[in-house]
């Protein structure tokens, strides 16, 4: 199935990538860089799913998602949070997260995620 | 023996050749030869000179000078009585005499006088003047007695005394030398230190201690530790290890105290405390020594950032090009070129590899600081092996992973690090039995323990390596060239098993393969 997925993560090869490996199973993709202008662009384009990194500048992921899940319009989006953190997994879902991904991972592994997450 | 001054001889007479005659003897007196014979009966040598003659030679002596002496009257009569000095000419006793003799008085000294074969024996000698009517010493009287036996004692008692100074004197001169010795080690050390009475008031600290600390010696000594600079050495955990701990557990090695300390701030320390049981001056007082790693633990905090955030920055590229390879591998068309099919796989194979170090990295950086924390709780250990066997088979087609047994418990620690140390012991063993396919893992409980063990029937580890292979970046000599890396994963599986108060051993016969064992208490009782 088809999803609208919004990228956000403050390396910009990571973006490329993902984009082209998602765009390659049909779903639609958007990335956004700038962590400060995340949440515009969810209000903007209404995403089915959340791809998030953790450590970004100024507003890191887990805030992000902490800001999401309370703000009742949008507590049912769906987040997978992406980190090369060691302790990333624990942070992420402390803060709400639906799921949650290493840095380095496996498209395949990447793509049943994507895909479970609704 | 005072003798008087004799008077009444001032008949002798120049002409008296027979010198066994007693001077003045001129058969006068009826009672001389009695005396005579008492002279001869004493145990004193009895001499008379006559001053009158050049050199005040001897004129009379009895027996018992001669046997004294050893010399005959004929060597005797006529002399001058210092022949009994013989060579030794430099006593001062000698000039004592020659004064008295001069001013004609009486003296008495103890000399040195040697006999005739030579032996020295010590005289007692008085000597008194016989002066005639007119005033005149005519003669002088010695009186001498063998007195070597009782000087002898005494000069083995002065120099035994002499001796026994000396020896308190090199004690002395010892005992300063080995305090000034152990002081200079006391402070030359580069440590802080403590010594303490057995009532904890402070005898003594070191130069470093004072430096430390910004205190003087005068603040500190004869003061108790409670109390020094306004209490400020009064730190419970402190006084728990002095009162509590150090007198049932002495010593007391690597005791961690962080104590904020009015003037110079938080410190952390690191105490190492040993009371004196030998029996003596010194027992019971403790000696504290306290290593400042304030610094050191900062620095080790500062390398294990710097090491997260490198290790984070690598992945994030490192994510990048493995998500482009997978990508790439299904861009590949069914019928693709073998050649580049391969390039794929290899390039796929060694992404996996520099994953692996940069995680090892941060992993062996933690382990050595002993930052490892572990975070517990309770998982199916069993199932805990399966899944992560089940990873490993999957990425490893041509093995084939068999699980027997099981633990059957509910295991409380970090699982993820376990979990670690399991995949870590299954690759190991696919990796190094690449002919063979078969890798046993058994599951068991023994006695309070889980124990897990991956066999495998690859290449095996020589005696020498399996003393080796649990060390920091050691690798099995013989492996090294066909599977290079940094070797540092079992170095970290140990850490982790240890860390959970278990046991990691090897056993292994060279060319037949090798069984990786691992045990962890049920009964919580780490290390942490
Ligand atoms: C009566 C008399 C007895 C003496 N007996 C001894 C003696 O037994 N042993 C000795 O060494 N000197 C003895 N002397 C001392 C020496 O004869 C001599 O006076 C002494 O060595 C000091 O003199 P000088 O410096 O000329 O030698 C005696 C002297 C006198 C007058």
């Amino acid at each position: 199935m088809s999803k609208k997925i919004l990228i956000c993560d403050d390396d910009e090869g990571i973006l490329e990538m993902l984009e082209m490996a998602l765009y390659a199973e049909e779903h639609e993709i958007s990335t956004e860089i700038n962590s400060l202008k995340l949440i515009g662009r969810i209000r903007d384009e209404r995403p089915d799913l959340l791809i998030l990194d953790l450590w970004m500048p100024v507003l890191s992921g887990d805030q992000i998602t902490r800001t999401l899940k309370e703000m009742p319009e949008y507590k049912n989006l769906p987040i997978l949070v992406i980190s090369a953190s060691r302790d990333g997994e624990d942070i992420a879902r402390k803060a709400g997260a639906n799921d949650y991904l290493a840095k380095p991972f496996d498209i395949d592994e990447l793509l049943k995620k994507v895909e479970s997450l609704n | 023996m005072r003798v008087p001054a004799l008077r009444g001889y001032e008949n002798y007479m120049q002409n008296h050749t027979s010198t066994d005659q007693l001077p003045g003897d001129a058969g006068h007196s009826p009672d001389l030869p009695l005396i005579k014979a008492a002279l001869d009966a004493s145990v004193s040598g009895i001499i008379i000179t006559d001053n009158q003659l050049p050199d005040n030679p001897i004129i009379y002596c009895n027996e018992s000078f001669e046997r004294m002496t050893g010399y005959k009257r004929i060597e005797i009569i006529g002399h001058n009585c210092r022949f009994l000095q013989a060579d030794d000419r430099q006593q001062p006793e000698r000039l004592k005499i020659r004064r008295a003799v001069q001013e004609g008085e009486h003296v008495s000294v103890e000399i040195r006088n040697y006999k005739k074969n030579g032996d020295l024996f010590w005289n007692e000698l008085f000597i008194s003047p016989v002066q005639a009517a007119d005033g005149r010493v005519t003669h002088f009287i010695g009186v001498q007695h063998d007195v070597t036996r009782r000087k002898q004692a005494e000069e083995d008692l002065y120099r035994e005394k002499e001796l026994r100074e000396q020896k308190i004197k090199e004690r002395t001169l010892q005992l300063n030398a080995s305090k000034e010795y152990l002081d200079s080690i006391i402070q030359t050390v580069r440590e802080s230190l403590v010594v303490l009475g057995p009532d904890l008031k402070v005898i003594g600290v070191n130069r470093h201690f004072l430096n430390t600390f910004k205190v003087t010696a005068s603040e500190t000594e004869d003061k108790s530790l409670y109390d020094l600079g306004n209490g400020q050495w009064n730190i419970p955990k402190l006084k728990e290890l002095l009162e509590n701990i150090l007198p049932s557990n002495n010593p007391v090695l690597d005791f961690e105290v962080e104590h904020i300390f009015p003037h110079i701030g938080k410190k952390l320390m690191l105490l190492n405390a040993y009371r004196v049981e030998l029996e003596g001056e010194y027992r019971d007082r403790i000696l504290l020594a306290i290593e400042d790693i304030t610094d050191r633990r900062a620095i080790e905090q500062r390398k294990d950032d710097f090491l997260s955030v490198a290790s984070h920055e690598l992945k994030t590229p490192l994510t990048t090009i493995k998500g482009y390879m997978q990508i790439l591998e299904r861009l590949l068309p069914k019928d693709a070129d073998e050649k580049l099919l391969e390039v794929v796989g290899k390039s796929t194979k060694h992404i996996e590899r520099l994953n692996t170090l940069i995680k090892e990295l941060l992993d062996v950086s933690r382990i050595q600081t002993g930052n490892i924390t572990l975070h517990r709780e309770r998982f199916d250990f069993d199932e805990m092996v399966r899944e992560t066997a089940d990873t490993i088979q999957n990425v490893s087609p041509k093995h084939r992973l068999v699980i027997s047994g099981s633990t059957g418990i509910d295991y409380e620690g970090d699982e993820s690090q376990l979990s670690q140390v399991v995949s870590n012991l299954l690759s190991n063993a696919i990796k190094y039995s690449p002919d063979s396919a078969n890798i046993e893992v058994n599951l068991a409980r023994v006695s309070d323990y889980v124990k897990f063990s991956v066999t495998d029937f690859g290449v095996g580890i020589s005696p020498d390596d399996q003393r080796k292979i649990f060390e920091r970046f050691y690798r099995a000599s013989d492996t090294q060239k066909n599977y290079p890396g940094m070797g540092i994963g079992l170095y970290i599986c140990e850490q982790i098993v240890s860390h959970h108060g278990g046991n990691l051993w090897v056993d292994s016969e060279h060319g037949k393969g090798s069984t990786f064992n691992f045990t962890l208490p049920i009964k919580q009782k780490t290390n942490e």
